[in-house]
């Protein structure tokens, strides 16, 4: 249940960075309500996840996770370039969740 | 700064023509102050999140409502001046890092070898995906190919 609770925070805090983006500095107030609203679901899908994840160990994931998703849908829905760097990044993330969850730190 | 000794022979007045739009060094400073800041809010709100125990412990629910708005405020008011990808990185990295670190100061928690090189892992991943998410800058290859000095 955890690990739902933490893949849906994540959905939300890309949900997050795309409407903050969008709310230009939060002089836009739809966007700026869009970014709260969904910062505040975010939050509180990661309490439900902390209660079973290390804070430290669940705040990482989930923040790192949703890094890798807003780059990726970035590729997929907007056209960003997906070059070597980002590829990098995206693997050092998946392997460090892998590593994580192998030694039974997660 | 580059002299290209091919237009060493053009008019003074065209060296000046190019400059950029760079913030004040004051304002600069003053725009890290708050960035390092809004990481310190960020480690508070991860740290509290966890601490609500799931949103059922009213005070540590009220601090993370708070440092949830200050950050979000704070980093907002410092990416005005800094790059975006360079300012996420480092909200992101103190963020994570500082999380990692106090929480098992805070917490009943453990911080083993295995684990804490498992989100070094993960944290140096994401930082450098914050890094390398923005736009390709063609005038830095072109000052490593073209030395200042001939």
């Amino acid at each position: 249940m955890h690990w739902l609770h933490l893949a849906l925070a994540v959905v939300f805090e890309i949900a997050v960075a795309l409407s903050a983006g969008k709310a230009q500095g939060f002089t836009r107030p739809a966007w700026t309500t869009a970014t709260l609203v969904s910062g505040g679901v975010a939050t509180y899908l990661l309490s439900r996840a902390l209660l079973t994840f290390d804070v430290g160990v669940g705040y990482a994931l989930w923040t790192s996770v949703a890094g890798v998703g807003i780059v990726v849908l970035g590729a997929g829905l907007f056209g960003q370039r997906l070059g070597w760097r980002k590829l990098l990044g995206i693997a050092a993330v998946i392997a460090g969740v892998v590593g994580l969850q192998l030694s039974g730190a997660a | 700064m580059s002299v290209d000794t091919a237009t060493a022979t053009a008019p003074a007045s065209a060296t000046t023509a190019e400059r950029q739009d760079v913030a004040a060094p004051s304002d600069r400073a003053r725009a890290w102050l708050v960035l390092l800041l809004a990481g310190a809010f960020e480690v508070g709100y991860a740290l509290a999140v966890g601490g609500s125990e799931g949103f059922t412990v009213l005070s540590w629910s009220l601090v993370a409502v708070v440092f949830f708005l200050l950050t979000l405020y704070a980093l907002s008011v410092a990416l005005r001046t800094i790059d975006v990808g360079i300012g996420y990185a480092v909200w992101a990295g103190i963020g994570a890092v500082g999380a990692a670190l106090l929480s098992p100061v805070v917490f009943d928690e453990t911080l083993s070898a295995a684990k804490a090189l498992w989100l070094a892992v993960i944290i140096a991943g994401v930082v450098w995906l914050k890094l390398a998410d923005r736009p390709e800058r063609p005038d830095d290859s072109d000052r490593a190919a073209h030395p200042a000095h001939p």
